[in-house]
């Protein structure tokens, strides 16, 4: 599901509306540090009183989005429709990227009620509490971060890059990333992370060639 | 009758009154002074057992309100809005995407967190971000928290600490539980702080739920305590001067036992105890036992010493007033009765005993002495007069035996053998050739011859124990017709041994020779005395002597040899004299 998901959000790179010379960036995603799975002792007692599901376990990689910072697409940007579902307790997947006008579904696979809201400048809304089978829909009319949040159960989360350009991908599994389509020029190219945040890098495109570039996410000093 | 001298030693009953009640008294200071001292060392020790006892306690209630502070943060920390927000924040800030202003977002947080302050036992809820920055403080302290920047101090723990922290902020110190806000994605967002201000009011919730006084130190500092000023003030000194023992120590002149019953890092919380507090109402409590185990000794000693007193005094004053009695009767033959009261009365009165008939005796050999110098004395009067030798003893056995005859009393007999020796014991006064003159005697001779009775009388009044033979010496030569001498008594007037004696003596003089005369035989001399019988002689008497004659003959036969055969030739009587 979440390969096809990826997929589909690769699949909708814009295909250039005018016919000039594009490069293309290529390259890898390191995770230089494990992300998830660090045990926090939190206290000498039961750490937790909630019980939760298991989490879908999807790779750390599929947090990781991969995009040119701070271009200016000259046409007509493509809608790039996304779903995040609500499954065992959880945003699936918890990171996406969508282009500006993009609507992004949540249908709610689990048994129980799920509620949608978030409290970013660049996205409030509270899309309800709704149950089991119904799947509700919002669209994203101004770039920036959109931070997702249940009010039912207070640890899912998810994200939401809205950006002005379709230059962006999710790596694979593997880490490895292509951005196609690149007008040549020179460009910041960032590896994001939602707790890390932008690791930038310089890139330059040159038409008809393929730019290689390696992206490294840092250890993180938190636990 | 002696004991009840009102000045001189204090009676018996006095005495034992005092000693008793000295003994009671002094029991009863060491049984105060002991059961005191060891209600002291018994209380300490509870005082001790039951500090032990509420460290215990305490301790596993502060664990426990510990635990449930933490729980409620973790539960508190669950918040979705405070989640949201905190993250939403994080998020935004990182994008670059805040302008300076504040954010609604940290506006959302503070009224989240004031919410849940209200529902904390907390004095200050406060949310940091990962970098350790307060970005909001809630609750009744949160001033102070705020005031000392907190978060600084805060940053260096910026961790997930399973034991509490403690930090000071605003002069106040703070006992922090931290628990961190988490997505599920496993990290961290923020820390949720509750801090718990370890202030007087802190110490008064503890003082009221133990009961007990409380202080908190932090680094030998004395912070908040429930104690008085000036035991605060002791307590101080004791902290800072040597390392704690589990000795009571002294705060302000009381004794205190103390436990530490918690702490955080540098900071600690003991309980303490006055023992001598326990101890007073302990040992209020034995007072008044003692008073009233004093009561009731003072009653028994009372009881008993008036009981002893009575034992002891009563068998004596028995003996004294048998004493008494003995002494007014001037009977010292009769022996005490044994009262058998007690052993040593009965000693006493055994060896009085003793001691009185030793008197008696040493009396009667007096007495006897007396008799024999007396006796001497008399024949040595008879003895001027070679005519008159043995007369007085002679005189004696006559008149006792008369007197036998006259069936009198034993001790009247006595006195009339002595008083009969005595009889003439006038006559040394009357000179010798008076005496022995063989013619007739002038008017002078014979006055003299009649004042012998006076003298004697006066010779034997100067002396007590001669007392009872008086009348026979003064009146043995009265007649029953009145014309004797020297008080010229009649009849029944003259004492009936003056009577005997009288007789006695006319007898012996009838039948004993004379210078100018042979002695004349016994029964001329009754014939002569009955011829004289009621006129000179009293005739019970002559008939007494002739009833005790027979039976004496053979002793009293003077130094004449005429036999009573002889008595009728005898010639009359001899002149006047008759002495």
């Amino acid at each position: 599901m979440a390969l096809l998901m990826a997929a589909a959000v690769v699949r909708a790179t814009p295909v250039p509306d005018q016919p000039q010379a594009t490069g293309t960036i290529s390259g890898r995603v390191t995770l230089t540090t494990r992300m998830r799975g660090v045990p926090i002792a939190t206290s000498a007692y039961a750490p937790r009183t909630v019980t939760r599901q298991g989490s879908p376990g999807a790779p750390e990689m599929r947090s990781v989005i991969v995009y040119l910072k701070d271009v200016t697409f000259q046409g007509t940007l493509s809608a790039t429709p996304a779903s995040i579902r609500q499954e065992q307790e959880s945003f699936s997947p918890r990171v996406v990227a969508v282009t500006r006008g993009s609507t992004v579904d949540f249908p709610n696979f689990d048994p129980y009620f799920h509620n949608v809201f978030s409290l970013s400048r660049t996205a409030t809304f509270d899309l309800g509490r709704y149950p089991s089978g119904q799947t509700r829909t919002r669209r994203f009319d101004r770039p920036g971060l959109v931070k997702v949040y249940c009010h039912i159960h207070s640890q899912m989360s998810a994200t939401i890059l809205v950006l002005d350009h379709p230059y962006f991908t999710t790596p694979g599994d593997d880490g490895s990333f292509t951005l196609a389509g690149v007008p040549p020029g020179e460009y910041t190219l960032v590896g994001w992370h939602e707790r890390v945040g932008e690791q930038l890098s310089p890139v330059t495109v040159r038409a008809g060639s393929t730019t290689a570039a390696a992206i490294s996410l840092p250890v993180n000093d938190a636990p | 009758m002696t004991l009840r001298r009102p000045h001189g030693p204090p009676r018996l009953l006095v005495k034992a009154l005092a000693v008793s009640f000295g003994t009671v008294a002094v029991l009863l200071v060491l049984v105060f002074l002991g059961v005191r001292m060891s209600v002291r060392d018994q209380v300490r020790r509870t005082v001790t057992q039951n500090l032990d006892i509420s460290q215990r306690m305490l301790g596993a209630l502060e664990d426990r309100r510990r635990h449930e502070l933490r729980l409620q943060a973790e539960t508190l920390a669950e918040n979705p809005t405070l989640k949201a927000a905190l993250d939403t924040w994080a998020a935004e800030r990182d994008a670059a995407t805040a302008d300076g202003e504040r954010s609604p977002l940290l506006a959302t947080l503070q009224h989240e967190l004031d919410k849940l302050a209200a529902r904390v036992e907390s004095d200050a809820v406060a949310l940091a971000s990962l970098d350790g920055e307060t970005l909001a403080v809630a609750g009744r302290l949160s001033g102070a928290w705020v005031a000392d920047a907190a978060d600084a101090r805060l940053l260096k723990t910026n961790a997930s600490p399973a034991e509490d922290s403690l930090i000071r902020a605003g002069g106040t110190l703070f006992r922090v539980i931290r628990v961190p806000l988490m997505l599920d994605d496993g990290a961290v967002i923020g820390w949720l702080d509750l801090g718990t201000a370890l202030d007087d009011h802190y110490a008064l919730m503890l003082d009221q739920m133990s009961r007990l006084r409380t202080a908190i130190a932090d680094g030998g500092t004395l912070i908040a305590t429930t104690l008085t000023p000036r035991q605060a003030a002791d307590f101080q000194v004791a902290l800072r001067s040597s390392p704690l023992t589990s000795e009571p120590i002294d705060l302000a002149r009381s004794s205190h036992a103390f436990r530490e019953i918690g702490g955080v890092a540098t900071a600690r919380i003991y309980a303490l105890s006055s023992v001598d507090d326990a101890a007073a109402a302990a040992i209020a409590r034995i007072n008044a036992v003692l008073a009233m185990l004093a009561v009731g000794a003072v009653l028994l000693a009372l009881a008993g010493s008036v009981w002893l007193a009575r034992r002891l005094s009563q068998p004596i004053e028995q003996l004294s007033r048998a004493l008494d009695e003995m002494a007014a009767a001037r009977d010292l033959s009769t022996p005490l009765a044994i009262t058998g009261s007690s052993r040593e009365v009965d000693l006493l009165t055994t060896t009085f005993n003793h001691l009185m008939k030793s008197v008696s005796d040493a009396e009667a050999r007096t007495e006897a002495a007396y008799a024999g110098a007396i006796r001497a004395l008399a024949a040595a009067l008879d003895a001027r007069d070679p005519y008159t030798a043995g007369h007085s003893e002679r005189v004696s056995v006559l008149a006792v035996a008369i007197g036998r005859v006259l069936r009198l009393p034993d001790e009247d007999l006595e006195v009339l053998r002595l008083g009969a020796l005595l009889h003439d014991i006038g006559k040394i006064g009357i000179p010798d050739d008076v005496l022995r003159k063989p013619g007739p005697l002038t008017d002078a001779e014979f006055e003299a011859i009649m004042e012998h009775p006076v003298v004697g009388a006066r010779i034997l009044r100067s002396i007590p124990f001669l007392h009872p033979h008086i009348d026979i010496v003064e009146l043995h030569h009265e007649r029953p017709d009145g014309l004797g001498y020297p008080k010229g008594l009649r009849g029944d007037d003259i004492p009936i041994l003056a009577r005997v004696v009288h007789v006695a003596d006319a007898y012996d003089a009838i039948t004993s020779a004379r210078a100018y005369r042979q002695g004349r035989s016994s029964a001329d001399a009754l014939r002569e005395l009955w011829r004289c019988a009621g006129t000179e002689y009293h005739a019970e008497i002559v008939a007494a002597l002739a009833r005790a004659l027979p039976r004496l003959e053979p002793v009293t036969t003077p130094a004449s040899s005429a036999g009573p055969a002889d008595v009728r030739r005898m010639p009359s009587a001899p002149e006047a004299l008759s002495a």
